[in-house]
């Protein structure tokens, strides 16, 4: 028997099934509605710059935890990751078990943001939203939930602020750059970031769209556009294909002071591991971190492997520290069906019992 | 006539024409040694005909994905043909299996290696596939440059770097040396991103013959198994996944890091010395340079983090006197509103305390 045996007719079958799935599909895409950007109510009470400050409203019958919960975001995609489909949105999870959520939007930098430094960020803008919601609850705590860089933000900021901090979550967040699996690090280690940061000024989104879509070129700009016919029958789920795409790709330029510092001393040096983290002045000691935390990775995170996560065990002085693995990867830990199911409540419930 | 009766009759109906024709091509072509090499894929040109009649009606939220998967159903497809009743070669009969196989995959092989002519035009269009990576890059190469991103791609160099170099070698002179020397550095840096731009593509041309290997060992796979692939789809997914095992081992490589530091850097070289240029042409013109705006924006954003350090002092002694004082603190100017107090629920804690993991 031949190892590939497609006869003419069974394949003009599976051509025309794939054109009728097409059109099918071009339908629903040609019908498309404007992609939303955020399914659950918000509004904006802070603001500075680029950034604005938003609060989530607190679901009908929702009694709101007394220790207000302030989420980080990274710097180099868009938060509405969290929030994007009705069905599977972290946002409304953590409201639904009592969380009251803060999400701080970085906005898009622009070529005057260049000068922004990673301490503007850290002790800057964090800690004045920090402040901002602690003097709007009358409380001297909050509760912080980094998500991937917006981690590593949480951590440094909790290490020099760790008054301000009531207990500490960390999604996929790196804090080993150098695990032996992490392709992005092992990239970097030959890119003249000073050469790159004085010529360009703000690193382009698009640059690190190109980075990140070379993880998987085949997959991600091949493969997944085929398995897509399979689906665009349905609208929702066109829909809901075409926000993630939109996400994939609306990466927001860089400012260039910031990821200087950010690529140098962390994917380079490795500053969490090895130290030399300065910011205003002032040494990035993880030992200062006091405060429960909660970390949880991705078992199949090819972004920050997990070992890179599970690095933070030991480095804090914590005496409350918990682990969480998730059975997925660096994006489904926020819209898979079984993150909804099993990560969001465990956050909830965790941040709820050391909100006392 | 409305999308959906486009789609649901004529759409179908132009498929259901240009396939009957297909098939009919292709018995004909059974009997023709390489004929079926010269034939061109209809449902591509059926596609693109189509896709050029609809896509400037397409909403920009969706044309930009409706494009990818144009792109990549002709891939989908391209596979099946090229196994369709193909023929890789002479001399070898689809009886004798492996053997049969063996010669379509050193084929594709020599495609790779730039030893086959316009014989294997359905082997090469497979191989585009293999252009993905690349084209990625000079994508996000437009993106940020005037020039388009395949602009140095298939300019000479080996031919003329001696030259070049004998050029960019001699001595600026007279009132505009240092502008000469200017455009040789230009020149230098352009070089340099054309060899590391080579080098990248060279590395992916030496991944394709491995993923070629890949996918050979994969037939072998199912010869043995006693099974074989009936479907285009699932030897298109075979083929991605040969794809992408190979490349994830070879871009972990300190080789890899290597050529892709040295892309990235060159380019960023290049960037930089048309920078200077324009720098350059600015001041001629009395016009701000980028340099003057930066120094301008650093002394601007020194300024500003003093302020909102000193501003945030303010607040908190402000915060401490109100407390003194038992009067209510007024919110800050760049509040959007005020966040009522929340209430202060007693909830009860859980049995059991979460504690660390080993």
């Amino acid at each position: 028997m031949l190892p590939i045996d497609i006869r003419p007719d069974k394949l003009t079958q599976e051509m025309l099934d794939y054109s009728r799935k097409l059109g099918q599909g071009m339908e629903n895409l040609l019908n498309a509605e404007k992609i939303d950007t955020g399914v659950s109510p918000k509004e904006p009470v802070y603001a500075e710059d680029k950034l604005v400050l938003y609060r989530y409203d607190t679901p009908e019958g929702v009694t709101p935890d007394p220790v207000p919960l302030l989420i980080v975001y990274a710097l180099v995609n868009r938060p509405y990751m969290t929030d994007i489909q009705e069905d599977r949105s972290t946002i409304k999870g953590l409201l639904a078990t009592g969380q009251d959520v803060y999400l701080i939007d970085w906005g898009y930098p622009d070529q005057a943001d260049r000068a922004i430094t990673l301490d503007d960020y850290i002790n800057g803008y964090i800690d004045r939203c920090v402040d901002h919601i602690r003097e709007a609850h009358g409380v001297e705590k909050i509760n912080l939930l980094g998500i991937c860089q917006g981690g590593a933000f949480s951590l440094m900021y909790t290490s020099m602020h760790q008054e301000k901090v009531n207990s500490l979550v960390t999604m996929v967040t790196p804090v080993d750059f150098k695990t032996p699996d992490n392709l992005l690090s092992a990239w970097v280690q030959n890119v003249d970031i000073d050469l790159a940061v004085d010529t360009m000024g703000n690193i382009p989104g698009e640059l690190l769209n190109w980075t990140f879509l070379s993880l998987k070129p085949f997959s991600l700009t091949g493969q997944k556009y085929v398995n897509m016919v399979d689906v665009l029958d349905d609208p929702d789920k066109v829909k809901n294909f075409l926000r993630m795409e939109k996400w994939i790709f609306d990466s927001p330029d860089q400012a260039g002071e910031t990821f200087r510092q950010f690529i140098k001393d962390f994917y380079q040096r490795n500053g969490f591991i090895n130290g030399g983290v300065m910011l205003a002045g002032q040494e990035v000691d993880l030992k200062n971190v006091s405060c429960p935390v909660l970390n949880i990775y991705a078992m199949q995170d090819h972004l920050v492997p997990p070992d890179a996560s599970k690095a933070l065990k030991g480095l804090t002085s914590s005496a409350d520290y918990t682990e969480l693995a998730f059975p997925g990867g660096h994006i489904g830990i926020y819209v898979s069906g079984k993150a909804q199911k099993e990560v969001t409540p465990a956050i909830g419930k965790w941040l709820n019992d050391h909100s006392a | 006539m409305s999308n959906e009766t486009f789609f649901n009759d004529s759409w179908m109906d132009l498929q259901r024409k240009y396939w009957d024709s297909w098939t009919e091509m292709s018995r004909k072509a059974m009997g023709t040694e390489g004929g079926i090499g010269q034939l061109t894929n209809p449902w591509e040109s059926a596609l693109d005909n189509w896709w050029k009649a609809l896509a400037p009606a397409a909403p920009d939220a969706s044309k930009d994905f409706m494009g990818k998967m144009m792109e990549q159903g002709k891939v989908f497809f391209r596979f099946g043909e090229a196994f369709a009743g193909g023929k890789p070669g002479d001399g070898v009969s689809p009886t004798d299996g492996m053997a049969f196989w063996n010669k379509a995959l050193e084929d594709i092989q020599k495609g790779f290696s730039g030893s086959m002519d316009d014989g294997g035009n359905v082997m090469q269009r497979m191989m585009s596939f293999w252009e993905m990576p690349l084209d990625n890059w000079q994508r996000m190469m437009s993106s940020m440059s005037p020039m388009p991103g395949d602009a140095l791609r298939y300019m000479p160099h080996d031919q003329v770097k001696d030259s070049f170099n004998r050029v960019l070698s001699a001595p600026g002179l007279g009132y505009t040396r240092e502008e000469q020397g200017q455009y040789q550095e230009l020149i230098r840096a352009s070089m340099d991103y054309q060899k590391a731009l080579q080098e990248y593509n060279g590395f992916y041309a030496q991944l394709g013959v491995k993923s070629v290997q890949r996918m050979g060992g994969y037939i072998q796979e199912v010869i043995d198994s006693g099974k074989s692939i009936d479907s285009a789809r699932a030897l298109y997914d075979h083929w991605v996944m040969s794809c992408e095992a190979v490349y994830a081992e070879e871009v972990a490589t300190p080789e890899y890091a290597k050529i892709h530091g040295h892309l990235v850097n060159a380019q960023m070289a290049l960037k930089k010395r048309m920078a200077v240029l324009v720098d350059e042409n600015l001041g001629a013109m009395n016009m701000p340079s980028r340099n003057e705006l930066r120094t301008l924006q650093d002394r601007l954003q020194e300024t500003r983090r003093e302020n909102k350090k000193l501003s945030q002092g303010m607040r908190a002694l402000e915060r401490q006197v109100a407390a003194l004082a038992g009067t209510p603190l007024e919110a800050p100017a760049t509040a959007i509103r005020s966040v009522a107090p929340a209430k202060t629920p007693v909830r009860k804690k859980s049995a059991t305390k979460s504690t660390s993991t080993d």
